[in-house]
């Protein structure tokens, strides 16, 4: 009897809670990417206008729901001198989004470099993997399958983890909600990192 | 908009406060109490409080934590020594029920001496990367010189209008009578 009142309790009035990480190189569109993922999946939400976006130098939260999971995003500064920050939120992390700007050809092995330290971190085993290759809307920009070939030797790392390439455009929101739809599949199967409960307020 | 203006004593808030007001660098005495001015920053108006930062007033800071919409922390970036109290003070401010909501920036002051840490050196000793559900941003600064003051407000400058914007229509009488009444007749 009490397992099933508590069952109930949870089931009406607790959410499970994943914390995702948004990392990336600075300008590849993260905090355009949390912004718009915001006004699309809350309802009240009324985001900043994406133009006047500046560089993060810290770090920004967001919280949506989607279905019984609620994902809490750590958008984190990308600058070269931040990115020694990322490590401090790895462990308590259940998915991860890479961001890469798909037009800055020149920046990719940078970008590359960032994302193989990343995966190489024990604290992140077995967390999904969702890169965008973001800023799609942009004619000359590299494709999925470039970015996928430029990145193929990291594939060793990446290992048994959960891994999306997406094609995306954070500025207008073409590919966000497929993204997030399947982060939010993968943290809910992936038992070895239960979410938090937390109760809704 | 309500803005504190808090950090240890010789951090440089007064200094920061009257750079923003008046542009230009003040003679300033220890504040034994506070100061508090209107700072117009590109047609935005902020009420910013500094407050005296000595040990024995750090405690009444908690006297103006309500109805804040962000603080802004100043650090001595040059001064190694006491960031492990800056660090808990900043802890402590933060546990408060009052500022749960607050926007957290951090000034990384005094960025023209020699010994100064690095933003991203300072953002580890205050213990930042432990902020899981607050939004923090870290600028450096130094504001004898007047570096990165305007890169630190030119941020600011993005939640404060969604700010204006958002609560704007609140603001604004949901009846106006006149009509009604021109209306009915």
């Amino acid at each position: 009897m009490y397992t099933l009142l508590s069952g109930l309790y949870k089931y009406m009035f607790q959410k499970d809670e994943y914390c995702v990480l948004i990392l990336g190189l600075d300008n590849a569109g993260k905090t355009t990417f949390l912004e718009q993922t915001k006004t699309r999946f809350s309802k009240n939400y009324k985001g900043m206008s994406l133009s006047k976006i500046t560089t993060t130098v810290g770090l920004n939260i967001g919280t949506i729901d989607v279905g019984k999971a609620r994902l809490m995003f750590w958008d984190l500064g990308g600058q070269d001198e931040l990115q020694s920050l990322w490590d401090k939120y790895y462990a308590e992390s259940h998915g991860v989004i890479y961001v890469i700007d798909s037009t800055d050809e020149e920046r990719l092995s940078e970008s590359k470099e960032a994302f193989e330290k990343m995966i190489s971190s024990e604290a992140l085993e077995g967390v999904p993997l969702l890169v965008l290759a973001n800023k799609q809307d942009v004619p000359s920009c590299l494709s999925v399958p470039d970015i996928k070939t430029a990145f193929s030797d990291c594939a060793p790392k990446i290992g048994k983890r959960d891994c999306l390439v997406q094609p995306c455009t954070a500025l207008t929101g073409d590919g966000v909600n497929e993204g997030i739809e399947w982060m939010v599949k993968c943290v809910v199967r992936n038992i070895h990192r239960p979410p938090r409960q937390k109760d809704i307020t | 908009m309500r803005i504190l203006i808090l950090g240890l004593d010789g951090a440089g808030k007064t200094t920061i406060l009257y750079r923003l007001q008046v542009g230009e660098v003040v003679t300033t005495i220890p504040t034994i109490g506070f100061n508090v001015e209107t700072v117009t920053y590109k047609n935005l108006k902020f009420q910013v409080w500094d407050l005296g930062g000595q040990t024995s007033i750090r405690p009444y800071w908690r006297c103006y934590y309500s109805n804040t919409d962000a603080v802004i922390y100043v650090v001595d970036s040059s001064d190694r020594d006491r960031m492990g109290i800056s660090k808990s003070e900043l802890v402590a401010m933060l546990e408060e029920e009052e500022l749960k909501k607050a926007i957290l920036v951090v000034f990384a002051n005094k960025q023209d001496m020699e010994q100064a840490m690095t933003p991203t050196e300072v953002a580890n000793a205050l213990g930042l990367p432990a902020l899981k559900d607050r939004k923090w941003q870290i600028f450096k600064t130094s504001a004898t010189k007047g570096t990165g003051l305007d890169e630190a407000m030119e941020w600011y400058d993005t939640p404060c209008r969604t700010f204006t914007e958002i609560f704007k229509p609140l603001n604004t009488p949901r009846f106006d009578y006149k009509t009604i009444i021109l209306k009915l007749k």
